[in-house]
């Protein structure tokens, strides 16, 4: 995956310089920052055969439920020296509680989770759109604390404190996949969820965690993006769902379960994001941005579902 | 020889560079314009989107495009490429007034003056400028145009008006401009009908047929955009009221932006007035703020586009001047 996108790299260099730079490094490092977030939560969840379509809609409505706390513009604790750290504690409630919703509806219903977290997603972006009507006479809601913009744009010693909490994110992802016994529970409930059961891992328990981690991650990604834009919107992220479970799948994580590593997911987010800002820098029109988006979406999903026939082969 | 893949890899990558890099020589002195758009979804966008490009162009600037497709953040991150880009200028229509302010201050630090294009965005200390249809001064012309033609009928009249998302300020203005108008009017324009559309073209045409269930006698219907005419249309052919200028049972209309479908109606003699933003202009006010902010001219924070106002009457010698008749004819040859 590195070695394509060096190829890529190298392959737009003439035609946009600017995409050898420091600068660029610079830009796709921060751009990848919040999908990185909302891809390694995918991941717990795509690792158990599941799927969460609900984390753009939990972060829009997480994020404008903390800014309508800490808003300079009549926020509930608007001037108060609490704002941010009550507003910081708003997101990840939420987001805990919105994936920990999600799991019980999959194990207790015995539902699909495609569907589940579709109509989470629903509820969540009504929600969110109802709720920044009641709080602004706009569409989103500004006016947020210079305190808790510095989190997206901010950092110290030249590292930004996103990158320092994507770091944090992903090497504790990291070390909870392949070191820990609910790491190996994952995996096992991916792979044949009956023969998990009958091994004694609680299955239901380590689905329901998988969405509190992806809720939970998802939380923290909205707390990125909203800083970055200084404004709690209820269309945070509303299109960035097929780059989260792109980047995963380019990734080499299956989207029928039992496989994933984090750092495939690193460079899985590389990846998709050189591509775009590539295509940023090309200033092309749309329609050959989302071709080309799509066609290595496309690809990876194909590799995946030919990688996994392949695999079922070869254990019969 | 034995390959490793090591050195095919690395063969493979040298391979494509040699074959690429003689091929592609950039113009240093090329002078660029980013238009930066949040999506095309209704034909004024699409239209202006063409528009300015075409401008630039007829400037001497080459466009470069992006579509952040309604996601704030991702347009963020194309302000910063256009930025690295070294653009002359930014021309660009945000999603959100507030979440654009980031990228504002990002092109000030960078230098690069930046101009938005009929969304202006939220008060803050970020400079830019914003070009916009001066909303409540065109729907007053243009209902002001309405009523004359309904005192020159003579009669009494029954009016309704479909209002935008009142959370939306261009919403807000156009229908401040109709009342104030109507409230000077009262001796003949009774307001029956306040329809708010939220611009939604399923509400409006629920809302209208229930209007017009509700008050038969509509005889004066100003609406506060093209987009909804489709709804309009079909509303009043329920209720026999789609009738052209003259005939029996004809309803005095208005429209508001001048898109392909006020050029048609006002054609067909279906719509009496129309109010029109003046695309061109407003493209020719974008170029000019940026070249101006560049040579280190002081630009209004807000550009207005006067607009004009079109009639049955008036429609063959202005026609060119309506973006909506571009579109028409592109489409009808």
């Amino acid at each position: 995956m590195l070695l394509l996108t060096a190829l890529y790299v190298l392959c737009l260099w003439p035609f946009a310089p600017e995409i050898v730079s420091v600068q660029t490094a610079l830009e796709v490092v921060m751009a990848m920052l919040p999908l990185l977030l909302l891809a390694i939560g995918q991941t717990f969840v795509l690792i158990v055969a599941g799927i969460d379509l609900s984390i753009t809609s939990t972060m829009a409505f997480s994020s404008v439920v903390a800014a309508s706390l800490m808003t300079g513009d009549g926020g509930y604790l608007a001037g108060n020296a609490l704002a941010v750290p009550v507003a910081l504690v708003a997101f990840l409630l939420i987001g805990l509680a919105v994936g920990y919703a999600n799991g019980l509806c999959v194990v207790r219903f015995g539902m699909p989770s495609f569907m589940v977290t579709l109509v989470a997603q629903t509820f969540l972006s009504g929600a969110a759109i109802w709720f920044t009507s009641l709080h602004s006479t706009s569409v989103s809601i500004g006016d947020l604390p210079a305190a808790f913009s510095v989190i997206g744009r901010g950092g110290v010693a030249g590292i930004p404190y996103a990158l320092m909490l994507c770091l944090v994110v992903a090497f504790a992802a990291h070390w909870l996949l392949s070191r820990t016994t609910l790491g190996r529970w994952l995996y096992a409930v991916g792979n044949n969820p009956r023969a998990a059961t009958v091994s004694g891992v609680p299955t239901g328990r380590v689905i329901i965690i998988a969405f509190v981690l992806a809720g939970f991650c998802a939380a923290l990604a909205s707390i990125v993006y909203t800083s970055r834009l200084e404004t709690g919107t209820p269309v945070l992220g509303q299109r960035v769902l097929l780059d989260v479970i792109g980047a995963a799948v380019i990734g080499g994580v299956s989207l029928f379960g039992g496989r994933g590593k984090i750092s495939w997911v690193i460079l899985g987010v590389l990846f998709l994001s050189v591509v775009d800002k590539g295509l940023q820098l090309l200033g092309l029109s749309q329609s050959i941005v989302f071709a080309v988006k799509g066609g290595v979406i496309l690809l990876a999903a194909i590799i995946d579902a030919l990688r996994s026939r392949i695999l079922v082969r070869v254990a019969a | 020889m034995n390959v490793t893949r090591r050195a095919f890899n690395l063969g493979a990558i040298l391979a494509a560079g040699t074959v690429i890099l003689p091929g592609a020589v950039r113009a240093e002195d090329e002078k660029t314009i980013a238009i930066m758009f949040d999506s095309l979804q209704s034909p004024f966008w699409v239209t202006g989107f063409d528009v300015l490009k075409e401008k630039a162009k007829a400037a001497g600037y080459t466009p470069l495009e992006s579509i952040s497709n309604l996601d704030d953040n991702k347009q963020f991150e194309q302000v910063q490429s256009m930025i690295q880009k070294k653009v002359s200028g930014i021309i660009i229509v945000q999603t959100d007034s507030k979440a654009v302010i980031p990228a504002i201050r990002e092109a000030n630090k960078a230098g690069i003056p930046m101009v938005h294009f009929n969304r202006p965005p939220a008060e803050s200390d970020a400079k830019s400028s914003a070009v916009q249809a001066d909303n409540r001064a065109i729907m007053k012309s243009t209902v002001q145009a309405l009523v004359d033609k309904a005192r020159k009928a003579g009669g009494k009249y029954k009016a309704a008006i479909l209002i935008g998302d009142l959370g939306d300020q261009n919403a807000i203005q156009r229908r401040d401009g109709f009342f104030d108008v109507v409230d000077q009017n009262k001796d003949i324009i009774e307001v029956v009908a306040r329809i708010s559309t939220e611009w939604n073209p399923d509400k409006a045409f629920a809302d209208l047929t229930n209007a017009l269930q509700a008050n038969p006698d509509i005889n004066f219907l100003v609406t506060s955009s093209d987009f909804l005419l489709p709804q309009i249309q079909q509303a009043l052919k329920i209720a026999g009221k789609w009738k052209k200028t003259g005939e029996e049972g004809h309803v005095l209309f208005a429209g508001f932006d001048g898109d392909e479908g006020q050029y048609a109606a006002l054609k067909d003699g279906y719509m009496d007035v129309g109010g029109v933003q003046n695309l061109f202009y407003e493209a020719d006010l974008a170029i000019g703020a940026i070249e101006k902010m560049n040579k280190g001219e002081d630009v209004p924070k807000l550009l207005l586009d006067p607009g004009f106002v079109i009639t049955q009457e008036t429609l063959d010698q202005d026609r060119d001047k309506m973006w909506g008749y571009a579109v028409w004819k592109k489409a009808n040859g």
